[in-house]
């Protein structure tokens, strides 16, 4: 029986490795491929499969997302002033999945988790036509919070000014990007990029980079809550936590290697068959368990 | 060390400690192995063993018995706290410095 369990958890591991990889590729987060993989073909509740997607995504934040703080290219200002709406908004997603589960009404997060999965499709498609915005002039906020950055840009090979514009609006899709995250337990970062990279006009390298500094706190926010409702299972989160870890950071290795577009194709069509699943296993018509 | 060194740091020890943790309670639930039945619900799919039945208080009492489940709770636990004491560490600096946003 012991062995049985620790095949378990090893099993569990290398399939969050691979989601791990796969979100660190296509910068949607372990947790999108992680969540859709354990329900729909390892059986897992959805209420542990998100509980353990959450946890995984502080490991990758604050393990992956270190080294972008201490080289500068992670904004810690503006994502500390941007953490009050994804906290809040965290917040108030998890107590709805725990209303929604609590009343046995899973079906609706599989819907929208299957809408977010298809939803992401599109981020895939336009995802950094360019590295730097067309700078806008600086506006109340940015002289009110001040919201003005550098980093060194490697490979424009210079230093890179910014400044953050309309935060009243980065505020308000970050709300969002938490109620999400808290919802369906995953780090929804490529929200928090939206909000940072076309509300605020920040550089897309500061955008990512402060996204997954800021998926921590969200994401331990949302926890806190899932572990006093009991959707924690320790032996699930654990295992899935050391795997997403490990394939995320395998992934950040990777990717400044591959420059090749088919690749981006079959992200797609993995977005798009886990989405429709999804939402098929929600609507009752189909199940491939 | 300025504000971005202190935090970097902060996240990458948590995340180590926490991994670390993880492994040593798998390490003790191999050297010292629960009940067959406790082993069972553990890594079945539909487990009824999750955060709502281990207060956090009980399992840092069952880390003195070197009980696995118990450890890798604790890594869970400091997971979790990391990135809050990431932001309170921010809060002070930037208090101390006396620039909160205006």
């Amino acid at each position: 029986m012991l062995s049985a369990a620790l095949l378990t958890f090893a099993f569990l591991a290398v399939v969050s490795l691979v989601a791990g990889f796969l979100g660190s590729l296509t910068g949607l987060g372990g947790g999108t491929f992680l969540v859709p993989i354990y329900t729909l073909f390892l059986g897992i509740p959805i209420e542990y499969a998100a509980g353990a997607s959450l946890i995984s995504t502080i490991a990758t934040s604050s393990g992956a997302g270190s080294a972008y703080v201490r080289d500068r290219i992670t904004n810690v200002r503006i994502g500390m002033s941007l953490e009050i709406a994804t906290t809040t908004g965290s917040i108030v997603g998890s107590l709805t999945a725990a209303w929604i589960y609590s009343h046995g009404l899973q079906r609706i997060i599989y819907i929208m988790f299957g809408i977010v999965l298809l939803g992401s499709i599109y981020t895939q498609i336009t995802r950094s036509k360019y590295e730097l915005p067309e700078p806008k002039p600086p506006d109340k906020w940015t002289r009110w919070l001040q919201l003005y950055g550098k980093y060194y840009d490697q490979a424009l090979g210079r230093e890179v000014d910014y400044w953050g514009v309309r935060w009243w609006l980065g505020e308000l899709i970050m709300f969002f990007a938490g109620l999400i995250s808290g919802l369906l337990g995953i780090g929804s970062g490529a929200l928090k990029v939206l909000g940072m990279d076309w509300a605020m006009n920040l550089p897309m390298k500061v955008s990512t980079t402060t996204s997954n500094f800021m998926i921590g706190v969200t994401a331990a926010t949302g926890s806190s809550i899932y572990w006093f409702f009991g959707y924690i299972q320790p032996f699930f989160a654990a295992a899935t936590a050391v795997g997403v870890l490990a394939g995320s950071l395998i992934g950040t290795k990777v990717l400044v290697r591959i420059k090749n577009v088919t690749i981006r194709y079959i992200f797609m069509a993995i977005l798009a068959i886990l989405g429709v699943q999804m939402i098929l296993r929600g609507l009752g018509i189909w199940a491939p368990r | 060390m300025e504000l971005e060194d202190i935090i970097g740091w902060t996240l990458r020890i948590g995340v180590i400690i926490s991994i670390a943790l993880i492994l040593l309670g798998l390490v003790f639930l191999i050297v010292k192995p629960p009940e067959y039945h406790i082993f069972r619900l553990l890594s079945s799919p539909t487990s009824p063993i999750n955060s709502s039945a281990l207060p956090p208080l009980q399992s840092l009492t069952g880390i003195y018995q070197l009980n696995g489940i118990d450890v890798i709770l604790l890594g869970l636990m400091v997971l979790i706290a990391t990135p809050v004491i990431r932001v309170l560490m921010g809060i002070y600096n930037l208090l101390g410095r006396g620039i909160i946003y205006m």
